[in-house]
């Protein structure tokens, strides 16, 4: 178990800056998810963390200490690669041993057949770390084989093992279930965040999956263009994004985005889409986000409904997504419904849905994300 | 179709072609290694297995089989091993590498006859660019070594003519010639090793170079490995050009470099007995046969990981 801490860590790569001065501190024991789209920088600053790569300024510190010109051998930290990265001329049982041999074993204990004399006791001890981990990942009947002959799901539990076997003070993870099927990364993100609640160990793991991050993190970080654009719990990220890019990275359905105005009592406005609550400034252009659930149908007659037609159904099993377009197909809207009220609609149909209050963002022309007041000002010409 | 007879058409030319160039040669040589055939002659006569029991009786032919195998277990080990180690060094460079890569290949791409006329100059015992370096050695700290001493005393060897250096000094050209071509194979291999896998060794705790080496690279190259020893193999046993370049007058001195391709040339178009020369053929076919076979046995087995 170990605290990270990395100051303005810099990367450049020539003329191309791909790290802008990135601080993060890492408790202790914590869950930490870097999540991006590729070429945000968030594998870099996993490899900057591990050593394997150096950064171009910064420092990286693990447990108070800085560790910049240590090597990566050397920081105790284990990491599972998007290729796995397991010896293919090696069984899985010698895979996972490894890195107890090359750290706990002396030259002598490490040669092919006098060594496993020399060290008897040593290397029974490490058949039965290896064991243990193996017992802990259901992999013991697949100790024997090589990695060729195992599954992608097979492979990634291995390569866990090798990470886990020597109890490091943190694991880093590299996109490890990219390369699984849809149905096994689902049962991994359980497994992985399982493993975690049980070996208490700090854990930063990269994904460009936003799904991943929120379900499986204490905390994370969005990161964009080399800098992190917000750190929070999953909730927070979902709930409340400081920024229109992370509003709309995370969440699956994207959020719906309006372009609109605030008129001089500080309503945002679309249209026939004004918001009740007001912003602290007036009179600029704005974006309003509203993610699928903001939306709900309703009665045509409700005073506050918007109309709009169908044009896509996405049908999810426990939740229908309703294309939708308003304002005479000016704007789109994704609805989110339950398979009870929009199984009988279909694509072409007109339908009427509401907001629910207080759930929408503004964000200001430079994408930053606008605090709305409740009370209204002095005079409130519409309600919505 | 059962009855259609257009598969003949697909195989045949190729089958008809593999036997008659490749399968018919090996099938007539195997034939007139039983007797006494000479080019010319109308008929020959069925020896038996006279010409295999010289072979393995003669002096001549002891001879042959001593200068081979000290060549091929010279040249083999020190050209995949030279190979490996430049290929290694040239791969961790990041400037130069391309210039290395060029100078190491220049004796591959080189005429063999060309370079060994350059040799003879400079093995040259008079004349030589080597012997007069030598010299230049005597009286300083080198004399010391024994061997050095009494070259200085009594002259530096003959290289090329002296019976007891004549195999090295001719399996020394082969590994100059022949490593950087193992070279060139074992870069080839080299860029087809994932970067991950130091990575992870990295990770892992690999923090010296061998220790990568023993636990990534070595592996990974196994089949690099299989192929270059393979290919090594079989070109050591053919050399013929250096023998002939040095000795056209036949097998060095008392034939100390009397290699296997150069006897069946002497033997079957030199002396035109073309009889014994078919049985050193099929002899040297059989040991070329036997390391391949040996060789897919024993390694390849455990190098493919998939």
């Amino acid at each position: 178990m170990a605290a990270i801490s990395l100051s303005a860590i810099k990367k450049n790569y020539g003329e191309t800056s791909v790290l802008s001065g990135i601080d993060l501190s890492i408790a202790e024991g914590e869950f930490l998810t870097l999540v991006g789209p590729s070429g945000c920088g968030k594998s870099t600053l996993l490899r900057i963390l591990a050593g394997l790569e150096a950064p171009s300024s910064g420092d990286v510190l693990i447990d108070g200490k800085r560790v910049n010109s240590v090597r990566p051998a050397d920081r105790n930290l284990a990491m599972v690669f998007q290729s796995y990265a397991l010896y293919p001329h090696l069984t899985i049982a010698q895979n996972i041993m490894t890195p107890l041999r090359l750290r706990d074993l002396s030259f002598a204990e490490r040669l092919p057949v006098a060594g496993a004399v020399i060290g008897r006791k040593k290397h029974r001890m490490l058949h039965r770390q290896v064991e243990e981990t193996a017992r802990i990942l259901k992999i013991e009947h697949l100790l024997d084989r090589k990695p060729g002959q195992l599954s992608g799901g097979q492979r990634q539990r291995a390569a866990l093992g090798r990470a886990m076997v020597r109890n490091p003070a943190a694991f880093l993870m590299d996109e490890p279930l990219s390369n699984l099927d849809a149905a096994l990364r689902i049962h991994m993100r359980a497994e992985l965040a399982e493993l975690h609640r049980s070996l208490k160990t700090t854990f930063v793991y990269v994904t460009h999956d936003q799904a991943e991050a929120l379900t499986m993190s204490d905390r994370m970080a969005v990161m964009m263009d080399g800098n992190i654009l917000q750190l929070g719990t999953p909730d927070e990220i979902y709930n409340n994004p400081r920024d229109i890019r992370v509003a709309e990275f995370v969440g699956a359905p994207k959020i719906n985005l309006l372009a609109g105005h605030l008129d001089p009592a500080g309503h945002a406005r679309c249209a026939d889409v004004v918001l009740s609550r007001v912003a602290p400034s007036a009179c600029t252009d704005v974006t309003i986000g509203l993610r699928p659930e903001h939306l709900a149908l309703c009665d045509p007659t409700d005073p506050e409904a918007l109309k709009g037609r169908v044009i896509h159904k996405e049908n999810l099993g426990a939740d229908i997504y309703f294309h939708t377009a308003i304002q005479d197909g000016a704007s789109r809207l994704v609805v989110r419904a339950s398979p009870v009220e929009g199984s009988a609609i279909s694509i072409g149909h007109d339908i009427a849905f509401k907001r629910l209050h207080g759930l929408a963002m503004v964000f200001d022309p430079s994408g930053k994300r606008m605090d709305l007041m409740t009370e209204p000002l002095e005079h409130v010409s519409e309600v919505a | 179709m059962p009855s259609s007879r257009a598969h003949w058409w697909f195989i045949g030319p190729a089958l008809f072609l593999m036997a008659v160039i490749l399968l018919m040669p090996i099938g007539i040589a195997g034939v007139m290694s039983f007797t006494n055939y000479s080019l010319g002659n109308p008929g020959a006569d069925w020896v038996g297995l006279e010409n295999y029991e010289k072979i393995f009786t003669r002096s001549t032919y002891q001879k042959m089989f001593g200068a081979t195998f000290r060549y091929v277990f010279v040249v083999v080990p020190l050209s995949v091993g030279l190979g490996l180690g430049a290929a290694l060094l040239i791969n961790s460079t990041k400037r130069f590498g391309d210039f290395y890569k060029t100078i190491y290949f220049l004796p591959v791409m080189a005429a063999l006859i060309a370079m060994a006329i350059v040799w003879e100059f400079a093995l040259h015992p008079t004349i030589g660019i080597v012997n007069s370096t030598l010299e230049k050695g005597c009286g300083t700290v080198l004399e010391s070594w024994s061997w050095f001493s009494q070259g200085c005393d009594r002259g530096f060897p003959l290289w090329l003519t002296d019976r007891d250096y004549a195999i090295w000094t001719v399996a020394f050209i082969g590994v100059w010639q022949g490593f950087g071509f193992n070279m060139v194979l074992y870069l080839a291999g080299l860029t087809s090793v994932p970067r991950e896998l130091y990575q992870a060794a990295e990770m892992d705790g690999a923090k010296s170079a061998w220790e990568r080496f023993r636990l990534v690279t070595w592996p990974m190259l196994g089949p690099t490995t299989v192929f270059v020893v393979t290919i090594s193999f079989i070109r050591s046993f053919q050399v013929f050009d250096t023998v002939e370049a040095f000795y056209p007058q036949g097998g060095g001195p008392s034939k100390s470099v009397y290699v296997m391709m150069f006897a069946i040339y002497e033997k079957a178009i030199q002396q035109n007995l073309m009889g014994i020369g078919a049985a050193i053929t099929v002899v040297f076919l059989v040991f070329v046969m036997f390391l391949t076979l040996a060789q897919r046995w024993l390694v390849e087995k455990r190098v493919h990981y998939s």
